[in-house]
């Protein structure tokens, strides 16, 4: 049928050559006890001085946190700096920063096993955990922001005294059903997949109380074959559940924008436009955690070289995607026709806060291009400066299209100008404090690192390969 | 049809009978178009854009495999490239040639061409030069000229593979990719938006070129995927598949089904709220006659049939079951670009009476491009032979000192394990 080649011929088969060989997931040849003993080791010994170096700073700011809910609760929204034409500020602000960072994990764990993307087995457990406290932190905003936090209530379908129902058609509603299945979802998830792992730290345990604990939450696991293969059964159904909901949390927080007739708000591109942007802030967070936490475990070996290429690579393509986006609202403002959509944009790029645009735009289009370089991917001071610099311009994404689309109305008599008060900066920052506190806990308690999945992506556990099944127990000859 | 991808006692697919199909699609196609052409010019115009828009979706979305299996550095679609760099190449000078008909007739097609005083009609003085005739044609040019570009260069580095084996073919086509992946989706979104979109020139969403690129990938997955099933039951690249091959083409046509659904949705959904007069006539026109059916089918056939036909595993790897979804893919995204193209021309409904101009056209293009596609298999070998992936595209597992190829793959299981040397012929 073909040329050259005719049908049925043999095929010389040969393996790539050494420059383009692919590096293995766990690097050095590691053992599978060796994969036990150093994640179990981080829980097992005693907390290193980095630990509490970072430990502390968030406990205060997390206490900072606290005295920020109160005084705001006891006193009303007016301590924020929301007023008109700028309603919405740093509250939804940073309700999306945290939601989009809030995206990495669950992508993770539920998208790239589905997509049989084993790189994923070193980063997915502390990348879950980071989207379970971003999670956490994008909710106080909503819940705060009604002013009368004793009536969240109501926006749940329960009939209250009033016979009252939530407003179905509000895009805030559906928000509030959106975040919290998914943070459900994502904390089922998280902890399916740590049961084998906590039934490794129960039969390590040394003392009652850890073994107590770590068998009560292993909840009997044994690793015998029937329990695997339910759990690789429930596995596969919660990643399929949580995919929808990974693509659904942002797009829905998308329209609490796109719906409205807001110029700079309603646009058709914003639902994907919007996951991208979350999977772009999310992969941002996750190397600006882990970048340093592999060396301070000495997790080296784990999350290898190769994860963090793979992981600009991620950055560099949704960064490219949110690049897109950016363009196309710019052209589509100007194709429209519009003059409030044109102003709207012009007023972004010239106007008052143009400085936030061209950050937004610095940081989350220009600077990740420099991925293309695997040079700069394999220097981990430059990729870990490059992920804050992430985290950054997706702050003032969020900034860009709720302050900077408000404060110029479509009169000019409805212009105004926007400054967050101290509890809005006070308030941010002790987020990062319960972020923290959380994140450090869990490394402290739990295994940071999916160790069965890890242990099934070695050559040891390819029944194939020359150090796998049984040939030599699991450990290099 | 086989029920599995493995069927190594089944005689070999004699296809000598269908041989002159395209020559038939042409001869037949000629005919009704030109018959077309001579009853009403402006209703050909509409018949052929609909059919090189179909087209043209399968080209550029054979350009978006080959660029995206090069930028994630992809093992398991080696085997699948070579035809897909065919495809692409199908965009220069093939789909360029066959767009001079609209080139000709666009004024005619073209609103906007028509209008006396440009500056009269504010939509269309507020997209001043892009919507001029030269500035049209001059964009129109670019778009063929880098497609001729990237999809020529890409499939000369993988040639020149098949002969040197050089690693420093597979940069090349890396780098080219990475630069093409951006150009691709600009120049996809222009021809989106100036071919189409440009129709009813009132109308704008940001949505429109990812839409046609969803919808454009959606029926290449579908058809690469009838094309391996077919060279693979030819012997053609029966050596080099795996069953993960299948899989996987079959999972990204799940994706990009729901992903379709998605954009479109979203699309509907954030106009038909905001409630915009300026965007809402774009759907109201297509709500009258038997539009408001078609987009009923297009609901219903365009998601959720693929969806539940796709749902399962095993019914990915059955090619009896796959071969009717992938026709169904071409038969929606043909009636999605008709819902897009012709209420333009016709907004009180589908227009019967010309559907067989629409074929005839259909035939023509489709049967011209089959023989340019048929002519590249036949002139090249049929998978990129010496790639330094194939091995790992075929399921073989390839130690070198002693890590495996980074568990890649899911299914190393057709091999006995590695010799001593660490290296494995195969046959």
């Amino acid at each position: 049928m073909a040329g050259a080649v005719p049908p049925g011929a043999e095929v010389r088969v040969i393996g790539p050559p050494q420059e383009l060989e692919r590096v293995p997931l766990v690097a050095n040849q590691r053992s599978l006890a060796w994969v036990s003993d150093r994640v179990a080791g981080i829980v097992e010994g005693r907390a290193p001085l980095w630990w509490w170096v970072a430990f502390v700073p968030s406990v205060v700011a997390l206490l900072l946190l606290g005295a920020m809910l109160v005084y705001q609760i006891s006193t009303g929204v007016g301590v924020w700096g929301n007023n008109h034409p700028v309603m919405w500020g740093w509250d939804i602000i940073n309700f999306v920063w945290w939601i989009g960072i809030g995206h990495a994990g669950t992508l993770i764990s539920a998208i790239l096993f589905l997509l049989r993307q084993r790189w994923r087995t070193a980063v997915n457990r502390a990348a879950e955990a980071m989207t379970i406290f971003a999670v956490m932190c994008a909710g106080i905003y909503p819940a705060l922001h009604v002013g009368r936090i004793w009536f969240d209530w109501w926006l749940f379908p329960v009939h209250n005294s009033q016979s009252l129902w939530p407003q179905f058609r509000s895009p805030l509603m559906w928000d509030v059903f959106a975040v919290s299945t998914y943070f459900t979802v994502s904390v089922l998830f998280w902890y399916m997949g740590l049961i084998p792992d906590l039934a490794v730290f129960r039969d390590r345990a040394k003392t009652k109380l850890r073994k107590f604990f770590y068998g009560l939450f292993a909840l009997g696991w044994t690793g015998s074959n029937r329990h695997w293969s339910n759990y690789e059964k429930a596995y596969l159904i919660l990643a399929g559940l949580s995919t929808p909901l990974v693509l659904s949390v942002h797009s829905i927080v998308s329209l609490d924008f796109a719906v409205s007739q807001l110029p700079g708000w309603h646009t058709t591109i914003f639902p994907p436009y919007f996951v991208a942007g979350a999977i772009f802030s999310g992969f941002g967070m996750v190397l600006t955690l882990l970048i340093p936490l592999r060396k301070w475990c000495h997790l080296e070996d784990i999350i290898t070289q190769r994860h963090i290429d793979v992981m600009c690579k991620v950055t560099l393509a949704t960064g490219s995607i949110v690049g897109y986006a950016y363009g196309m609202e710019f052209f589509i403002a100007w194709y429209s026709g519009s003059p409030y959509e044109r102003f709207a944009f012009i007023n972004r790029a010239m106007g008052p806060y143009a400085w936030g645009y061209w950050t937004m735009i610095f940081c989350n289009v220009v600077a990740p291009q420099l991925f293309w370089s695997r040079r700069i991917r394999s220097n981990l001071l430059v990729v870990w400066i490059l992920s804050i610099v992430v985290n950054v311009g997706m702050w003032f994404e969020r900034f860009v299209i709720i302050v900077i689309s408000l404060h110029r109305d479509f009169l000019a008599a409805n212009w105004g100008h926007y400054l967050p008060t101290w509890v809005d900066v006070c308030t941010y920052l002790g987020t990062f404090g319960l972020f923290f506190t959380c994140f450090l806990l869990f490394m402290r308690f739990l295994p940071m690192i999916a160790i069965a999945e890890v242990k099934g992506v070695t050559p040891q556990a390819d029944p194939h390969h020359p150090l796998g099944g049984a040939k030599s127990g699991g450990h290099p000859a | 049809m086989s029920s599995s991808p493995h069927i190594p006692n089944a005689p070999p697919l004699d296809l000598s009978r269908w041989r002159q199909v395209p020559n038939w699609l042409i001869v037949g196609g000629a005919a009704g178009a030109l018959l077309g052409l001579v009853l009403s010019p402006r209703q050909f115009g509409y018949s052929w854009l609909l059919a090189f828009m179909f087209f043209l979706s399968l080209a550029l979305g054979g350009l978006f495999l080959v660029l995206v299996h090069h930028l994630f550095d992809a093992g398991w679609s080696v085997p699948i490239r070579r035809f897909c760099e065919h495809l692409a190449c199908l965009l220069a000078p093939w789909l360029a040639v066959l767009f001079l008909p609209i080139a000709v007739l666009a004024p005619t097609l073209y609103g906007w061409m028509s209008v006396a005083d440009p500056h009269a009609d504010h939509a269309l003085h507020a997209k001043w030069p892009l919507f001029t005739k030269p500035a049209w044609y001059a964009v129109t040019a670019l778009c063929f000229g880098v497609w001729w570009w990237l999809s020529s260069r890409l499939r000369y580095w993988s040639l020149r593979q098949d002969q040197t084996g050089a690693p420093e073919c597979t940069y090349k086509m890396r780098r080219y990719a990475g630069g093409g992946i951006f150009l691709f989706a600009l120049t996809l979104t222009l021809a989106a938006i100036l071919w189409m979109k440009g129709l009813m020139y009132h109308w704008f969403s940001t949505m429109y070129g990812v839409y046609y690129f969803a919808a454009s990938v959606w029926l290449t997955v579908a058809t690469v995927y009838i094309i391996t099933m077919v060279l693979k039951r030819t012997r053609t690249l029966e050596a080099v598949l795996h069953e993960h091959q299948f899989y996987f083409l079959g999972s990204l046509l799940f994706a990009f089904t729901v992903f379709y659904a998605y954009i479109h949705f979203s699309q509907y959904f954030i106009i038909w709220n905001a409630n915009v007069p300026e965007e809402t006539f774009w759907y109201v026109i297509r709500e009258q006659g038997t539009w408001f059916y078609v987009g009923l089918v297009i609901i219903f056939g365009h998601f959720f049939v693929p969806f539940l036909a796709l749902l399962r595993i095993d019914l990915k790897l059955t090619f009896g079951w796959m071969l009717p979804v992938c026709l169904w893919a071409w038969a929606m995204h043909y009636l999605d670009l008709a819902f897009n193209i012709l209420p333009v021309a016709h907004p009180d409904g589908y227009p019967w009476q010309w559907a067989w101009l629409d074929l005839a056209c259909t035939a023509l293009i489709g049967g011209l491009l089959a023989k340019a596609w048929l002519k590249s298999l036949h002139r090249h070998p049929p998978y990129p032979l010496r790639d330094p992936r194939l091995a790992e595209a075929m399921g073989h597992v390839h130690p070198v000192a002693s890590p495996i190829s980074g568990g890649e793959m899911d299914e190393t299981d057709e091999l006995a394990d590695a010799g001593a040397d660490g290296r494995r012929g195969a046959s």
